[in-house]
């Protein structure tokens, strides 16, 4: 008795699993069934006992060596409504710097056999990477400008639900405002959006918008044109360092050319949605009256998150292939 | 299997016999080579007969042993990734007789005591012969020049802060009034670092899809402007490393047309690899200059054909494999290659018959030789006795534990490739034997 027990608990039970690095290996019907579990984390989440015994066993550990508290957050809140244990390790490159290399974190923290790793890195490639070296599930929590596929997840959850009489990702144009160069939201929406079916315009200043950026995709530089018959408009964050690195001449020359305003917004399709992957710069990239506005669905974009991450959670752990 | 050990001092008359003897001047059939005090004695049929002890050929292919003008030992001070002795072993693997070393080491190779220490280490080792080069600037930073009359005394070759371009023009005209003067060759690692800035991979579709920073070709092709111009103003021979991108190459031509002192190397990997490697995220792969397109290897590989490009370097650059298991940002540039370039070249180019074996062998033999002003090396009594014998039927599959570098991994790992080095002499010593490096 005592022997069999020991054999159990020291076999190997972490089978080799399903990754969310991307959408490479998703299909649109895939997606579509993500959505569908994320309309019953929702109702979860309305309950008074927001918590179901989903992933109860499973642990979940969050490796951020970026600093993001509110994904973070968001990723540690699914994990917990679905009863799962959660470990957090974050890194901000400290013991990298000493000269650890990726791998041996990656086989440090893994001796805690936690069952998927959400991951969060500023150089794009590393949930690729660390595929190499566990067997537990990998989600891209954003890796550099490459991917974050969860926030373009929850983007066109927050669109399918909130688009008036929504039949669908067929025909409809999602148009990316400004700094799509270094944008890992902007590709991830670029390549979930068409995978649905759907229209994507990219916009910016020439620097931000390189020719090479998404092949077969709309480029504008006029924000005027590009936002013409659009269903959904985002606007990206502007960050400061973009001027200081010479790439824009001024803030205020951002703002006149490609700040998201109500009067950008009169072509636009109608009920069309003005989204932001937040944190918003108020008055920069985005009027603050259109941040507020009626068409402004960015509250309901992070409360979409919880739902969708659990949906993510819970089909990487326990759904089937 | 008698005959000398690797690294043996050989004393007496020892001949390599029954081979197929190739070299600059052509083919010369099958004969002998009769080896004696580090010389060719004899070469021709039936002269290995003269011989205490002999190595049977059985048919394969000697010509003059390799000379690699660019290759990162890492000494002093980097030993976890390379030193003298692993490296010279690898590059006498690789069928090299001799290697120029870059400078970029802890400390930088910028003081002729520094040069002397290694040219005395690398006398007492077995392997390939070690000609270093020296620093353009102290320290690689690029603001005052390094006193190039006393590392050449010291025994310097080549004058290079590769691995770090040298930003400042006018430093650089300065280095090669100097170099121009005393006749040292400057060699460039030619990139503008405010182009190229924090790009680890070529930048086009594949770098805007990964969201990896790019850099583009023009950083390449505006530097090789610069310092092509710097050569044609003062005349100093000026060796541009590692070209990579079709515009510097078509740069380079220009400047070779007017007849400017310029000469070029590209890489094995720029020859074979594109930046579609990257899409595997694996950091071997981190090469600076980077692996460019499809289209940009195409080109170099009609510069070759077309004589356009003097010498192939392997730019052979071991690291830890720790270092490379880090993100695509921190993980250093640079990969090891010495071993398996002859190999990796004949395949893809040779074999495939991109390019003849004559033609690849100029650029590994004479165009090297032609761009440092060294004799020619041939296969005739007087000459010194280094020699390859190359294998160019036997497929054998790349397998990085074996490499007598430190660094134990390559981006051509378990491909099955030709052309293996089987023995290499330096200097009438037996450096490597394949069979034994097998055992």
């Amino acid at each position: 008795m005592t022997a069999t027990v020991q054999i159990a608990l020291t076999e190997k039970t972490r089978a080799r699993r399903r990754n969310l690095l991307d959408f490479a290996a998703w299909s649109s019907d895939e997606v579509a069934a993500l959505f569908g579990t994320a309309d019953v984390m929702a109702q979860v989440l309305t309950r008074t006992i927001k918590k179901v015994p989903a992933l109860q066993g499973f642990t979940v550990g969050t490796l951020f060596f970026e600093d993001s508290t509110r994904t973070r957050l968001s990723f540690e809140r699914a994990a917990r409504a679905q009863s799962a244990d959660v470990i957090s390790f974050a890194a901000g490159g400290s013991s990298l710097s000493k000269g650890e290399s990726l791998k041996d974190t990656l086989r440090t923290i893994d001796q805690m056999q936690a069952d998927l790793y959400v991951v969060r890195h500023p150089t794009a490639g590393v949930p690729y990477q660390l595929t190499r070296w566990t067997d537990a599930a990998i989600v891209n929590a954003g890796d550099g400008r490459r991917a974050h596929p969860t926030q373009a997840l929850l983007d066109a959850y927050t669109f399918r639900n909130r688009f008036e009489g929504f039949d669908g990702f067929a025909g409809k144009r999602l148009v990316i405002v400004g700094d799509v160069l270094h944008s890992r939201v902007a590709r991830s929406n670029v390549e979930l959006w068409r995978k649905l079916g759907g229209e994507v315009v990219l916009c910016g200043p020439p620097p931000l918008l390189p020719p090479e950026l998404a092949p077969g995709v709309r480029h504008s530089h006029r924000l005027a044109d590009a936002v013409e018959g659009a269903h959904a408009v985002m606007a990206l964050r502007l960050q400061r360092e973009r001027m200081a690195s010479g790439l824009l001449p001024s803030v205020a020359e951002y703002v006149a050319r490609y700040q998201l305003t109500a009067r950008a917004l009169r072509s636009a399709a109608d009920g069309a949605l003005v989204m932001h992957p937040g944190p918003i710069n108020r008055d920069v990239e985005i009027a603050g009256d259109v941040a507020d506005g009626p068409r402004s669905v960015i509250e309901t974009q992070v409360a979409s998150g919880v739902p969708i991450r659990m949906a993510v959670l819970y089909t990487l752990l326990v759904g089937k292939r | 299997m008698s005959g000398p050990r690797p690294g043996a001092r050989r004393a007496g008359r020892w001949a390599v016999v029954g081979a197929h003897l190739v070299d600059g001047d052509g083919d010369h059939g099958v004969g002998d080579v009769l080896i004696e005090s580090g010389e060719i004695r004899a070469v021709g049929e039936g002269v290995g007969a003269a011989a205490q002890t002999s190595i049977d050929a059985g048919g394969a292919l000697l010509t003059p042993a390799f000379l690699d003008l660019h290759a990162h030992l890492r000494e002093p001070g980097q030993e976890v990734k390379e030193d003298l002795a692993s490296g010279l072993a690898a590059a006498a693997a690789g069928g090299f007789g001799t290697v120029v070393s870059m400078a970029n080491t802890t400390p930088t190779v910028d003081e002729p005591g520094l040069v002397g220490e290694l040219v005395e280490k690398a006398r007492r080792l077995p392997g390939a012969r070690l000609r270093p080069g020296a620093a353009l600037s102290h320290g690689l930073r690029g603001e005052t020049l390094t006193d190039f009359a006393a590392l050449q005394a010291a025994g310097a070759v080549m004058i290079t802060d590769d691995g770090m371009p040298v930003a400042d023009g006018r430093l650089m005209r300065s280095a090669c009034e100097y170099a121009a003067e005393l006749g040292l060759i400057v060699q460039t690692h030619s990139e503008d670092p405010s182009l190229r800035g924090d790009g680890v991979m070529h930048e086009g579709a594949v770098s805007q899809e990964l969201g990896l920073p790019g850099n583009p070709d023009a950083a390449e092709a505006v530097m090789v402007f610069r310092d092509c111009e710097v050569a044609r103003l003062t005349g100093a021979r000026v060796h541009i490393a590692h070209v990579t991108s079709r515009r510097a190459m078509e740069v380079i031509e220009h400047f070779k047309a007017l007849g400017a002192p310029v000469t070029c190397e590209v890489t094995p990997h720029h020859l074979t690899l594109t930046d579609a490697a990257l899409r595997g995220f694996d950091p071997v792969f981190k090469v600076a200059p980077p692996l460019r397109s499809d289209a940009d290897v195409a080109y170099l590989r009609e510069a070759l054909r077309r004589g356009t490009v003097d010498s192939i370097g392997t730019d052979h650059a071991p690291h830890t494999r720790a270092e490379k298991d880090r993100d695509l940002t921190s993980a250093p540039f640079g990969l090891p290659n010495i071993e398996v370039a002859f190999p990796v070249l004949y395949t893809r180019l040779v074999a495939s018959g991109e390019l003849g074996l004559d033609g690849m062998l100029r650029l590994l033999q004479d165009g090297p030789a032609a761009v440092m002003g060294w004799p020619r090396p041939r296969l005739q009594a007087g000459a010194p006795a280094d020699l390859v014998l190359l294998d160019l039927e036997t497929e054998r599959t790349v397998d990085p534990t074996r490499f007598a570098s430190k660094a134990k991994f390559s981006p051509w790992a378990g491909e099955p490739l030709r052309g293996w080095p089987m023995l290499t002499v330096v200097g009438g010593d037996v450096v490597f034997r394949l069979e034994d490096a097998a055992a």
